[in-house]
């Protein structure tokens, strides 16, 4: 089972920490299968998509951000403000020099693919170049993460913690969101659900490996797609229709708006045959916690709420 | 080949299609008794009062199978029939709508469109890009001197190269991670989620467009011996070649606004064709278009049933099985010649 | 003069160069027309020009009393049969798809298919050039004189009143040369008017009932191929020496070319 030993490293990270004063430079770290190595703690950190961006505020390291870049939208409160007043590189994929302009000491980024040459960089170019790089792991594809978990979502953000030598706030996040978590209460209608992220033609659903199945794991729904050993597919709409599952969760993007999905199921042919789609039976959730970070537990904890206030009578 | 083989070439294909698409609408990631499929094709046309079969699963059969079926067969149709005419047009093998540069001027065309919010109006877009890069295309031909095969397709490949570059651009700068998936899976040419909206549209225009190229292509023989010949023959060619390349134009805008980008099927399959029946247009012509809906029938069966639930982009199944074909067909001619 | 082919002031431009200047001249009915000239002089260009079948062209083309150029295209491959110097393709057709072809003019719109008339037409024609044993063969896998043979075989299809050929001899053996231009003759002597490009002068003076001679866009001559072949014509258009003799059995001009080099009488 590859899980272990990832878990055992995150226990081993979290048992450790209460016994140390700080965090031990240089500090070396297995990242994505590229092992890096940090001097000290980040002072000048550009972070690439959200989920970077709220990890970073989450853990009151604002003031280390120097750039963000290819966001989904404004971080949600607390946040807010704050996330708003951060200097933008780019709406995009920024170029490296766009990124080293900024002088970064370490690039946080949301996709392994960010680090490419169509993108910020390679990873082993800005190494050379004193810059440090860091994939949240959930998205790792050069190597294979485990199944997606909450523990796996807090072992981040005590590696995190560990990297800038916050763990003490790393430790309260974390606490903060496990009893957040067992507040949670799983629903027990036996209910299914399709994690709806985009797409017309073919739908770019939630399958059985990543973020999307977590949070549903974590509301008591069974995802149609949960047998995909993947994050994310294209599926076919005769097998949404097939399954025709309770409830439908929609990813709400800026581009790509809720009220726009709604419309678009509403009037299809097909969809607007599907019960949940008939009895508007929608959950909703911000396009950045659709992907591991900070907000996947508070935003499970909203869609549970949602979830709760929707009467279905199988 | 003797000529009463031939003639019952196109009944017989006829035959073929009509069983390709009975069987394949039974065939699907949702598993459907090849019974309920009847009965629900049966209930829609009013031929049996009550039917068994489950809303949803009616669904399934009438508003997923059946008009992505009769798409693909269109699409298979048009896009083949377009080749056949484009080739003996410039008297060129290698012409196809891809090469002229119709189908990037296509989807140049539909990404403006799509990317403007006009997603209704795309088939308009894909059209209008279709014929913008006809007519680049021929301008560029007329004035390095006049249509022969190998100018015709040299300036093909520079407008595909140039609307593809544009194309690419204006995904560079529209990109999300939402809209680039959309765009990406239309490029590899995709017929997931068709309904009878779509569907309709392209139907009549294979059937409208399909016959005025069938009739009016037959005086493409006279090309066999270029354009002086066919003059000769007593064929307006300047009138000819503006209404054929103006259908194909059409046509293709048609195809690739609903489809995309599907490619290999309108090189490949009249030269699978042509081993046949030989360059007699009024032959190769429609059995072009029976054998290219077979092919797209059968490749897009493959596309939504072979990794389902995932859904393939049915552009990736045609090059992939075109490609190899064509070369067998190369070394065939080789033999023969 | 009972029809026939008349040609008045035909001029043709292109690119500000003139290919052809006011061309005159007129083929009977009943009778083989030689075109000759130098290479580049302009016999292909008027060929093409008169049958209708270039653009920017200046002139007058009367055709059994009707305007050649004035009719459909349909009307005019109805009555004009053209053969070009090289028909090449790259078509998977056979001899006798070939053939077929020179029906289409007379086939509507509609028709599913070559009628059993168009079927027996094509026979005769591929007969007429005794290429019936090849109609089944492709095209593209014959020789050049048999694919020249086809080709007039095609144009026969169409039962011309006007017959055009452009070099028909091109590519053909002495034998498959002698019974072409006899076949012409044949096609001639039942009523067609014939025009035919050749550059074997003695074949032009063996078969031509009329010679018209075009020398760098103009006409130079015209008339019986007696009076046309003059040693002072050929030595004024082709610069060669040469002794016009007489057939011994058809009484016909015959030339036998003289040069500078390979003199019989050496020089002093």
């Amino acid at each position: 089972m590859r899980p272990l030993p990832a878990f055992l490293g995150v226990f081993t990270l979290l048992a450790a920490a209460p016994a140390l004063a700080g965090t031990d430079y240089p500090l070396a770290l297995d990242n994505c299968g590229v092992s890096l190595s940090l001097p000290a703690a980040p002072k000048r950190v550009v972070a690439i998509r959200s989920t970077s961006t709220e990890m970073l505020l989450a853990l009151g390291l604002g003031e280390r951000i120097v750039g963000v870049a290819f966001q989904d939208g404004l971080a949600p409160e607390p946040w807010t403000a704050q996330s708003a007043a951060l200097p933008v590189l780019s709406e995009k994929l920024p170029s490296p020099e766009v990124v080293l302009e900024a002088e970064p000491d370490l690039v946080y980024a949301g996709w392994e693919s960010n680090f490419s040459i169509e993108g910020v960089g390679e990873r082993a170019t800005l190494g050379a170049l004193g810059v440090a790089t860091y994939v949240s792991p959930a998205a790792c594809r050069s190597i294979v993460p485990p199944k997606l978990s909450f523990e796996a979502v807090f072992a981040e953000i005590a590696e995190v913690g560990a990297m800038f030598d916050v763990e003490d706030a790393a430790k309260a996040l974390v606490a903060e969101q496990r009893a957040e978590l067992a507040g949670i209460t799983p629903d027990r209608r036996g209910l299914t659900a399709l994690w709806y992220s985009s797409g017309g033609k073919a739908p770019y659903v939630g399958a059985g490996r990543n973020a999307p199945q977590m949070m549903l794991e974590a509301l008591g729904l069974e995802n149609i797609f949960a047998d995909v050993d993947d994050g994310w597919i294209s599926a076919s709409w005769e097998a949404v229709v097939d399954a025709d599952p309770d409830i439908i969760v929609l990813v709400d993007g800026e581009r790509n708006s809720v009220a726009q999905k709604k419309a678009l199921l509403a009037e299809n042919p097909i969809t607007s045959q599907l019960d949940a789609v008939m009895h508007q039976r929608y959950l909703v959730v911000p396009f950045a916690a659709a992907e591991a970070g900070v907000s996947n537990v508070p935003a499970t904890r909203d869609m549970a709420a949602q979830l709760a206030g929707l009467s279905i009578t199988p | 080949m003797n000529p009463p083989r031939l003639r019952l070439i196109v009944p017989a294909l006829v035959v073929v299609l009509l069983a390709s698409i009975v069987l394949a609408v039974t065939l699907g990631p949702a598993d459907i008794a090849p019974m309920e499929v009847w009965q629900t094709i049966g209930h829609r046309l009013g031929l049996v009062a009550e039917s068994p079969v489950g809303r949803l699963r009616e669904a399934i059969i009438w508003e997923l199978r059946l008009p992505r079926l009769l798409v693909a067969a269109a699409t298979g149709a048009g896009l083949a029939l377009c080749g056949a005419v484009l080739q003996a047009l410039t008297r060129n093998p290698l012409a196809d709508p891809y090469l002229l540069g119709l189908s990037s001027g296509a989807s140049l065309g539909a990404v403006i469109f799509l990317l403007a919010g006009a997603t209704l109006l795309m088939p308009l877009g894909a059209f209008l890009g279709a014929a913008a890069a006809m007519a680049l295309t021929l301008l560029v031909t007329q004035l390095l001197g006049g249509v022969t095969p190998s100018r015709a397709i040299l300036a093909g490949i520079s407008i595909s190269a140039l609307a593809a570059a544009g194309t690419s651009l204006l995904i560079f700068w529209a990109v999300t991670a939402d809209s680039y998936r959309e765009i990406l899976s239309w490029l590899m040419g995709s017929l997931g989620g068709v309904v009878w909206g779509e569907a309709l549209p392209v139907l009549a225009g294979v059937t409208v467009l399909g016959g005025l190229l069938l009739i009016s292509g037959r005086a493409l023989d006279a090309f066999a011996f270029g354009e002086t010949a066919a003059a000769s023959l007593g064929v307006d060619v300047t009138r000819l070649r503006w209404l054929l390349l103006g259908g194909t134009a059409l046509l293709t805008g048609i195809l690739v606004s609903i489809g995309g980008a599907i490619g290999f099927v309108g090189l490949v399959v009249p030269h699978i064709v042509r081993l046949a029946t030989g360059s007699r247009h009024r032959l190769l012509l429609p059995v072009s278009m029976l054998v290219g809906a077979i092919f797209m029938v059968w490749t897009d069966t493959a596309a939504r049933s072979l990794f389902a639930p995932r859904e393939l982009p049915v552009g990736i199944l045609t090059a992939l099985v075109g490609a190899p074909i064509f070369l067998l067909v190369l070394f065939r001619y080789r033999r023969i010649t | 003069m009972s029809g026939g082919l008349d040609i008045a002031g035909m001029s043709v431009r292109a690119g500000g160069r003139l290919l052809l200047d006011r061309v005159d001249f007129t083929a009977a009915r009943g009778a083989v027309t030689g075109l000759i000239g130098p290479n580049g002089a302009g016999k292909s260009t008027l060929m093409r020009a008169f049958l209708g079948l270039m653009p920017k062209v200046e002139g007058r083309v009367c055709f059994n009393g009707a305007d050649l150029l004035a009719m459909p295209g349909r009307t005019r491959a109805q009555l004009a049969a053209f053969v070009e110097q090289s028909g090449s393709t790259d078509a998977r057709l056979t001899a006798r798809d070939v053939v077929l072809l020179g029906r289409i003019p007379f086939q509507s719109l509609w028709q599913s298919g070559p009628s059993p008339e168009d079927a027996r037409i094509a026979w005769e024609a591929l007969d007429a050039v005794a290429m019936g044993d090849f109609a089944g063969r492709l095209y593209h896998t014959l020789s050049g004189g048999e694919q020249q043979r086809v080709q007039i075989a095609r144009a026969l299809a169409q039962q011309p009143q006007l017959l055009v050929l452009d070099e028909p001899t091109n590519h053909l053996d002495i034998q498959a040369q002698l019974a072409t231009l006899t076949l012409l003759r044949r096609l001639a002597a039942a009523g067609a008017t014939v025009v035919v490009a050749l550059h074997d002068l003695n074949l032009a003076a063996g078969f031509c009932d009329h010679l018209v001679v075009l020398n760098a866009a103009r006409l130079a001559a015209a008339g019986p191929p007696e009076s046309v072949l003059t040693p002072a014509l050929l030595r004024d258009i082709y610069q060669v020496e040469a002794v016009v003799l007489t057939h011994p059995q058809t009484g016909r001009p015959m030339l036998a070319y003289g040069s500078p080099t390979i003199s019989a009488v050496p020089p002093q």
